[in-house]
């Protein structure tokens, strides 16, 4: 795909563009969705196709094109060279990065075993390791290929391989468990470890009981804190925070934590489901500490923002909108034992549903689903159901009271970015429940 | 194109295939932002391709591909029979649809004002004009985002069964988000939109500029205003806005039928609705509940699904009873019925399933005035921000944004925030009249893994509840 990547942006820079990225994508794709335990749809897809970015004269413009012959590229690049001419200029606009740069391999990001694998063999381990009947789930395999080139002197390739599962196990309808496992590698990928969560938590689960609103302490599974963190973690790309859809507006150097949470976003994490060799202008993905020990350090950023903000970029270019790659929560010092050891305390394995009130000021509620827990001196008391986490996010960051010792990867539906994140304890969180 | 169409659908059946059907869908628009006035870039929509499903020993196989020729067509159609069969070793049942009527048509909604013809200056007015207009309303607002999104969406769908539809539809959306400061005090109106399907001519009619400038002086006079929800039982008054996402979230998702049988489990999960629940009472008798794809420019239209079956209004409750479910083809063959035309997909590269188009709570009887005249102390929630509800669609919540006390029959000072926390079956039995009025608020309706949002319309009348415990 380089070579049509060079061709585009030849053509871009004779019609007189300025900036150019020209982004190919080679995508393969499998997808099999089960539920009741039997498969309700394989999928296979494979899609190629480019992403152009230009800019004149601090006039932005994007499209995506999938036909590559020589009239119609010109006919596109006339069309965003037609539609720049009396556009205004975005005066906050400072530019791509400057090229070349130096690319290192990163561990465990491809493995050819991957792409031939058969998804079916995984999803009935999966299934059995459950040991329930009513299970439901999907199985993705990825073999993606990006071919960049920027008129900034970069031309760079990265190929990678993924397979993950996310599985839910039903005892019965109000009893059970949900489990995700991802991983860049075969010899990584244990589809049955995560069966055996969700069917452990389901069965947890004996006549449970609608919970009390009130104040509690919250054990929040990795799954259930991955997703809240997965929304969290766009919150910092400073695209939302100058937009009004982030609750770290005007907190750089601030405290947003408490002191023992740090977290990252890690673009060259081994065996991370996001990571990249480099960001979509070409700058090596990096180890950003985005709070560290409770502070907020940088937003997310690309080059431009960079240059605005007059902070180090952080590799996070979409041109348009930085974003994060892998979110990563340093490790604490806990043990799960010493996680539930508190005198009441509700573990909630999973949530759904996360919205704001209000973005800016962090109000929020979102929804636990599956296993919900009344835990008592470090012993589960009994399973609970039918309440809300209603609270805000900084406070809830404010609060963490304790950060296990061992990360798991969340992703999956309802967590778009990865997200590395161990067992987490947070004080005095709202729990709310319907009135009628 | 209509060639390519009718080789895959045939080349899928001399594979093995028991049925098959092929859906090029094709979407081309523009869209593009203002950040606090700065405008962001231009992004030219631009995506086509085919979409090939089949079902073979029992089981489903979706392959598509968005390179348009015959060679690449082939592949997807060997790729979608092959998962298909592969897929049957773990089926304990086969898949099988139910028998439809299909028509060969072709139709297209045609715009007054067809913002094709349109230069991106003259679609920037429109930006421009809430942007302006907002910055004189004498509010402070600091943050701004406005977005504008248009594209024409065009779909060619065969099957094996004799279906072939044609259609081409215009969709436009202007969103905004506003963040307010005054006193020192903050409040949002986030992701507010006002979209059709059809020409700018809707735009024209519907003056999002006006409802910005409302939206920014409604939040400075909750933040100069507002007080908390009154404590206790109250009545509470919900607005067309506030019923339609109430419609959306706990009628309409738990009465579509791959929720009911556990197809979307371990995504948007589940529902508390069965199948033997047809004909029970779900609410009062004041609550009838529409969903309609057929309604002329709306966000959710459509006159024939993406399994090519004809659309028509579903009643998914009548006078409080559940009355009918969303219907795909395969959940119909199920429940031993026909489809009622509710399958979606969003792009040629996502497999239809079971959507909603636009829900509405049907009109009632009662003018606003009759409705709250009697009401000693209640609450009258207009618009909202912060809304869920659980996986089975029960346990819901909805928080005001715009809201006023009711005091003796009349509309008073501005309430922060109401929150109404609630079952489903407590808010429709709840409900005791219904206003004579309806209007229709556009969403985006995610579900479906990889997620499909499709356009949705949400609303209805205004709906009056009696006793109801508010969360302040």
């Amino acid at each position: 795909m380089h070579d049509i990547n060079q061709k585009i942006l030849k053509m871009a820079k004779k019609m007189g563009f300025g900036d150019i990225v020209i982004l190919s994508n080679e995508n393969e794709r499998k997808q099999v969705r089960f539920a009741n335990g039997e498969i309700t749809i394989s999928k296979e897809w494979f899609e190629r196709k480019t992403e152009i970015f230009v800019e004149r004269d601090k006039k932005l413009a994007g499209t995506t094109i999938t036909n590559y012959d020589t009239h119609h590229i010109e006919n596109v690049l006339k069309n965003l060279y037609r539609l720049t001419e009396n556009m205004e200029k975005r005066e906050d606009y400072y530019g791509i990065a400057e090229g070349p740069f130096k690319y290192e391999e990163i561990e465990e990001v491809y493995d050819s075993k991957i792409i031939d694998a058969d998804p079916v063999d995984f999803i009935e381990s999966a299934i059995n390791a459950t040991g329930l009947e009513r299970v439901a789930g999907v199985l993705y395999v990825d073999h993606p290929k990006i071919f960049l080139d920027t008129s900034n002197d970069v031309e760079c390739y990265d190929e990678g391989t993924g397979i993950e599962i996310s599985i839910r196990a039903f005892k019965d309808d109000l009893a059970s468990g949900h489990a995700t496992h991802s991983s860049r590698v075969l010899s990584k990928f244990k589809p049955e470890k995560a069966g055996e969560k969700a069917g452990m938590i389901a069965k947890m689960v004996e006549s449970p009981t609608t919970g009390e609103a009130g104040k509690y302490d919250v054990i929040f599974d990795p799954l259930a804190m991955g997703n809240l963190l997965s929304m969290v973690g766009m919150f910092t790309s400073v695209m939302a925070v100058e937009a009004g859809f982030s609750f770290l507006l005007n907190k750089l150097g601030k405290k947003v934590a408490d002191g023992s949470f740090t977290l990252r976003d890690i673009g060259n994490l081994p065996n991370g489901y996001g990571t990249r060799k480099f960001d979509d202008e070409g700058v090596p993905t990096r180890n950003t500490k985005i709070i560290e020990n409770g502070i907020l350090k940088t937003y997310l950023l690309n080059y431009s923002y960079s240059k605005k903000y007059n902070l180090e970029n952080t590799a996070n270019a979409g041109v348009a909108m930085p974003r994060p790659w892998n979110l990563y929560v340093d490790p604490g010092d806990y043990s799960e034992v010493e996680i539930f050891d508190v005198p009441r305390a509700i573990y909630v394995t999973n949530i759904w549903y996360t919205r704001f009130q209000n973005y800016v000021s962090g109000d929020f509620s979102t929804i636990p689903r599956d296993g919900i827990f009344l835990v008592e001196n470090g012993e589960i008391k009994k399973a609970i159901k039918n309440i809300r986490i209603s609270d805000n996010v900084l406070r809830m960051l404010m609060n963490v009271d304790a950060i296990g010792k061992h990360l798991e990867q969340i992703h999956w539906w309802e967590a778009e970015v990865p997200v590395h994140v161990p067992y987490i304890r947070i004080r005095d969180v709202g729990i709310t429940k319907a009135t009628k | 194109m209509e060639d390519l169409i009718e080789f895959a659908v045939d080349m899928a059946l001399k594979k093995g295939a028991k049925y098959s059907e092929a859906r090029y869908h094709k979407k081309a628009g523009i869209d593009f932002s203002l950040k606090n006035g700065e405008l962001q870039g231009v992004e030219v929509i631009n995506s086509e391709g085919i979409g090939i499903r089949v079902l073979a020993d029992g089981a489903l196989g979706f392959a598509s591909t968005n390179i348009l020729t015959k060679e690449s067509i082939a592949n997807a159609v060997e790729v979608a029979v092959k998962l298909a069969k592969n897929s049957s070793k773990l089926r304990k049942a086969p898949i099988e649809f139910s028998e439809e009527t299909f028509h060969r048509v072709s139709y297209e909604v045609i715009p007054k004002k067809d913002f094709s013809g349109l230069n991106m200056e003259d679609k920037m007015d429109y930006l421009r004009r809430i942007e302006e207009d907002v910055l004189a309303s004498g509010v402070n607002v600091p943050m701004r985002f406005i977005a504008y999104t248009d594209w024409v969406e065009e779909r060619l769908f065969s099957n094996s069964e004799g279906a072939w539809i044609l259609s081409k539809i215009p969709y436009v959306n202007i969103m905004y988000n506003l963040v307010v400061y005054e006193n020192n005090q903050m409040e949002q109106a986030p992701f507010i939109s006002t979209a059709f399907t059809g020409g700018l001519e809707n735009i024209d009619m519907a003056k999002p500029w006006d409802r910005a400038v409302e939206d920014a002086k409604v939040l400075k006079n909750l933040i100069t205003h507002g007080k908390s929800a009154p404590e206790g039982t109250v009545d509470v008054i919900i607005s067309p806005e506030v019923a339609g996402i109430a419609v959306h979230e706990s009628v309409g998702h738990p009465y579509e039928s791959d929720r009911i049988y556990g197809r979307e489990a371990a995504q948007a999960g589940e529902s508390f609705v069965k199948p033997d629940m047809l004909g029970e009472r779900i609410g009062s008798d004041a609550v009838t509940v529409i969903e309609d794809p057929t309604l002329p420019n709306s966000w959710g239209f459509y006159l024939y699904d993406d399994e090519g079956v004809k659309a028509r209004p579903r009643y998914l409750i009548r006078d409080g009873i559940i009355n009918e479910f969303l219907l795909n083809r395969e959940y119909a063959y199920k429940l031993g019925t026909v489809s009622n035309a509710a399958a979606r997909a969003v792009n040629y590269d996502r497999e239809p399933i079971v959507r909603m188009a636009n829900t509405y709570l049907a009109p009632g009887d009662h003018s606003f005035e009759e409705l709250i005249e009697d009401i000693k102390i209640g609450v009258y929630i207009k618009s909202f921000n912060e809304w869920n509800i659980d996986d089975r669609r029960f346990q819901q919540r909805y928080i005001g944004r715009e809201a006023y006390l009711i005091e003796n029959g009349e509309i008073k000072n501005p309430v922060k925030r109401p929150i109404l926390e609630i079952t489903t079956r407590g808010l429709w039995s709840s409900v005791d009249a219904v206003g004579k009025d309806i209007e229709f608020y556009p969403g985006t309706c995610g579900k479906g893994e990889p997620m499909q949002g499709v356009p949705v319309w949400m609303g209805g009348a205004h709906a009056r509840l009696r006793n109801i415990m508010l969360r302040r």
